[in-house]
C-alpha cells in the first residue's frame, strides 16, 4: 500500500458540494453532511446518497474533528447525534482513537459522561446490575430513544427517526444503559466526567452549579454527599476543641471570698476588696453573692470593678431577698438568697472590687422606731445580714456553649436539606419501583 | 521460511508460515497458491480499500498466551460494513485470528465441527435459519447468537490457509458470551467452520510494530 499522509479521506457532498471528512475510513459506514444532514453511505465506493436532506448547519459545542484528551487518550470527535426519549433531548459525540477504538461523549443539562461499549454482558443480581465489581440500580425503564438529528461518521447506518429501547441502570457518578432494538443489544458504561476534565479535554462551557429547582442527571452524585462527609470530621473536631476550651478556659478559677456586714433598714455599706488580678487578655468573671440570713426582707448589692490603673468601672447589681409565712395553705417562701453575676469581658489588669450594699426589712415582725432623717418607720436591733461574694475568674456562658454547637452544626444541616432536596429531585424522575431506602443509601456513596 | 517466484511478476514471493498455502504477491496482487516444489497463480486479489486499521502485516503481540505476527488479513464486507480478519502466525506454528470490527477486537481460533454439537450449530450446518437471540453451548460455555449476516469478501494480503477471491460469498454468524467470550460460524462453498475465542483489547496484546497513521501518536508503551 502506498504511503498515506493523512489518515483524513475527504469527499464532496452529493447535495450540497460541501467537502466531508471521513476521519475513521473502514470503520465508517454511514457519514451525514455537517452542512445539509444529507446521510451518505460511505461502504460504497460512489458515496451513495441514502437520505437527501437540505438542513441548517447544526452549531455544535464540539466542532467535529476537535481533539481532546481525556483519560491519557487523544480523541476525536467524528460523529454527532441528537436524541429524545420524549421528554429529555440529549446528544451523543462518537469520539474515535485508531489505536483505542470508540467511545461516547454524552451531553445533557450541560453535564458531560463519557461512555464505553461493553463487550460482556454484565452481571445480574436481582434487580441490580453488577459491573466490573459496580453495583447499578434500576432508574429508567422502558424508554425509547429516538435519534431526532445526526452529523459526521458512524460505524453503523444511523438514521433520523432510528428507535432503540433504552434502560437504565445507575450508581452515583455512572449509568449503566441497556439498548436495543430487534437486532442487537448493546450495553453501555457512561461516567460522568468533573467540569475540570471535560473543559480541559475539549473547550466547552463548565457545567452549571446544581441549584435548588433544577433537575439533576439520573446517575449525577449529590455535590452534598461528599461535603457532609467531609464536615462531620470537622464538626467532631470542632466540638472536642470546644469542650477542650470549656474546661481550660470557661471554668471558674482561683475564687476569692469577700464579706461584709449590712444592718437592715441601716445605713449603706461601701467596702472595696482586692485586689483581684486579670492576667490574661479579656476574660469573663463570676460573682456568686450569698446572703445567707436574708429573712423577710432584701438586700440590694451593687458591685463594680474598678481597674486599678484606668479607673475604669465595670458594674453588676444582684437583689436578694427572703420572704415566708404562714397561711391557710401553710408554710411559703419565696425570693432566693443566692444570685450569680457574670461580666462579660474585662481586660487584664488589677482590679478593686467596690461593693455597695443595703439591707431592707419588710413586714410586721421587729421593733419599730421613727427616724427622723428619712420621716419612716425603720426596725431596729434585727441581726445584720452578713453579705458573702466569692469572685472567681472565667465564666460558664451556657448560650455561648450551645450558640457555638449551633455553630458547627448548621453547616452540616444545611447540606443534609440540601442533599435531601437535590436526592428528592433526581430521584423523582425514577421509573418503576418508587426510590426506596437503598436509593437513598446508594445516593450517600461517594461516585 | 520459503522463497517462490510470483508466476505473474517474478517477484520473491515469502511463506513465513509453513503451513499455509496461500499468500498474495504485494507487487502484483496474484494469489500465489504453493504446492510441494511450484507455486501457481490462482487469480488476482483485489486491491484493499484505505481504512485506518492499526494492524499492519507485520504487527506483533501476545494473544493465547504465546506471542504472535500479523501475516495475512481478509476483509468482509456486508451491506451495513465491513471488517477485517487478520492472521496470527502463532510461536507455535500454529495459527488464529484476530476480528477487528467497530474500533473492537476478537482473538478467534478454528475449533473442529465434531462430537456433540449444540442444536444451533447443527441447524446452521443444515441450512436452516437461525436468528440473533438465540442460544447454545459451545466448548462449555454458553453463547447467544448475536447477528446473522450474508458477507463478502471485498480484499486479502499476505499469507492466508485458504484463497480468498473477491465476491467470495459466505454466511456469518456472531456469537457472543455473557462474560466476553465470542465465537462465529462461517459457512461458504467450501463448508462450515467455527471460531470460538475471546473479546481482547488492542493494549492487553501488548502489541509492536502497529501501523503508524499519519496524525496520531502510537500508544505510549506499543511504540
Amino acid at each position: 500500500m502506498p504511503p498515506e499522509d493523512s489518515s483524513v479521506r475527504t469527499l464532496s457532498c452529493p447535495t450540497c458540494g460541501g467537502t466531508i471528512a471521513m476521519r475513521a475510513a473502514g470503520y465508517t459506514v454511514t457519514l451525514a453532511c455537517e452542512y445539509c444532514g444529507t446521510l451518505i453511505d460511505a461502504t460504497n465506493p460512489d458515496a451513495r446518497i441514502i437520505t437527501r436532506y437540505h438542513e441548517m448547519q447544526a452549531s455544535l459545542d464540539i466542532p467535529l474533528g476537535t481533539r481532546g484528551t481525556l483519560r491519557g487518550v487523544e480523541w476525536e470527535a467524528i460523529g454527532w447525534l441528537q436524541r429524545t426519549d420524549g421528554w429529555a433531548a440529549w446528544e451523543e459525540y462518537l469520539l474515535f482513537n485508531p489505536y483505542a477504538g470508540y467511545r461516547w461523549l454524552i451531553a445533557q443539562n450541560g453535564r458531560w459522561s463519557l461512555g464505553t461499549m461493553l463487550t460482556a454482558a454484565p452481571q445480574r443480581d436481582g434487580p441490580d446490575y453488577i459491573v466490573a465489581g459496580r453495583r447499578f440500580s434500576p432508574f429508567y425503564s422502558g424508554s425509547t430513544a429516538r435519534v431526532t438529528r445526526v452529523a459526521g461518521e458512524f460505524y453503523w447506518r444511523v438514521k433520523v427517526g432510528e428507535e432503540v429501547r433504552a434502560t437504565d441502570y445507575v450508581r452515583p457518578g455512572f449509568m449503566l444503559s441497556l439498548e436495543q432494538d430487534d437486532r442487537e443489544k448493546s450495553w453501555t458504561v457512561s461516567e460522568l466526567l468533573t467540569g475540570r476534565e471535560i473543559c480541559a479535554a475539549f473547550d466547552v462551557a463548565s457545567p452549571p452549579a446544581w441549584l435548588p429547582g433544577m433537575t439533576p442527571l439520573a446517575h449525577q452524585p449529590s455535590p452534598f454527599a461528599r461535603r457532609l462527609k467531609e464536615w462531620w470530621p470537622v464538626a467532631a473536631l470542632s466540638f472536642m476543641a470546644l469542650l477542650v476550651l470549656l474546661t481550660l478556659f470557661g471554668g471558674t478559677m482561683q475564687p476569692q471570698s469577700f464579706s461584709l456586714s449590712v444592718t437592715p433598714d441601716g445605713p449603706s455599706v461601701s467596702q472595696t476588696f482586692g485586689p483581684i488580678e486579670l492576667p490574661f487578655g479579656r476574660q469573663a468573671m463570676t460573682v456568686q453573692a450569698m446572703t445567707p440570713n436574708v429573712d423577710q426582707g432584701w438586700v440590694d448589692i451593687d458591685i463594680s470593678f474598678v481597674n486599678r490603673r484606668t479607673q475604669d468601672s465595670y458594674d453588676a447589681y444582684a437583689l436578694n431577698e427572703h420572704y415566708s409565712g404562714q397561711d391557710s395553705d401553710g408554710y411559703w417562701s419565696e425570693g432566693s438568697p443566692l444570685q450569680t453575676l457574670k461580666i462579660a469581658s474585662l481586660p487584664a489588669g488589677t482590679y478593686d472590687l467596690v461593693v455597695d450594699a443595703r439591707a431592707h426589712h419588710w413586714g410586721s415582725t421587729g421593733n419599730w422606731g421613727w427616724d427622723a432623717s428619712s420621716g419612716t418607720y425603720k426596725t431596729e436591733g434585727l441581726p445584720p445580714v452578713e453579705v458573702i461574694l466569692t469572685v472567681a475568674r472565667g465564666a460558664r456562658f451556657a448560650s455561648n456553649f450551645w450558640l457555638a454547637v449551633l455553630l458547627i452544626l448548621s453547616p452540616p444541616v444545611l447540606m443534609l436539606i440540601l442533599h435531601i432536596m437535590f436526592e428528592n429531585a433526581r430521584l423523582a424522575q425514577k421509573d418503576g419501583e418508587p426510590a426506596d431506602a437503598d436509593d437513598w443509601l446508594q445516593g450517600m456513596q461517594a461516585p | 521460511m520459503q522463497s517462490v517466484a510470483c508466476p505473474t511478476c517474478g517477484a520473491e514471493v515469502t511463506f513465513r508460515s509453513p503451513a499455509l498455502p496461500v499468500r498474495v504477491c504485494d507487487y502484483c496482487r496474484t494469489l500465489v497458491v504453493r504446492y510441494s516444489q511450484t507455486a501457481q497463480g490462482m487469480g488476482t486479489a483485489a486491491v484493499l480499500p484505505f481504512d485506518i486499521s492499526p494492524i499492519q502485516i507485520g504487527t506483533e503481540g501476545q494473544c493465547f498466551d504465546q506471542s504472535f505476527s500479523i501475516i495475512g488479513r481478509v476483509r468482509w464486507a456486508w451491506e451495513d460494513g465491513a471488517w477485517n480478519e487478520w492472521l496470527m502466525l502463532m510461536a507455535d506454528g500454529s495459527h488464529a485470528w484476530l476480528g477487528e470490527a467497530m474500533g473492537q477486537f476478537m482473538a478467534l481460533r478454528e475449533v473442529e465441527l465434531a462430537g456433540s454439537l449444540p442444536q444451533v450449530i447443527r441447524r446452521l450446518m443444515n441450512d436452516t435459519q437461525v436468528r440473533p437471540g438465540e442460544s447454545g453451548n459451545i466448548a462449555g460455555h454458553s453463547y447467544e447468537v448475536a447477528d446473522v449476516r450474508t458477507v463478502h469478501c471485498i480484499g486479502c494480503e499476505g499469507e492466508l490457509p485458504f484463497t480468498a477471491p473477491s465476491g467470495w460469498k459466505a454466511l456469518s454468524v456472531d456469537f457472543r458470551n455473557r462474560d466476553g467470550r465470542c465465537a462465529s460460524f462461517q459457512k461458504d462453498r467450501h463448508g462450515p467452520s467455527l471460531y470460538v475465542g475471546h473479546y481482547v483489547t488492542l493494549a492487553s496484546l501488548q502489541p509492536r510494530n502497529l501501523r503508524p497513521l499519519p496524525g496520531w501518536s502510537l500508544p505510549a508503551d506499543a511504540a
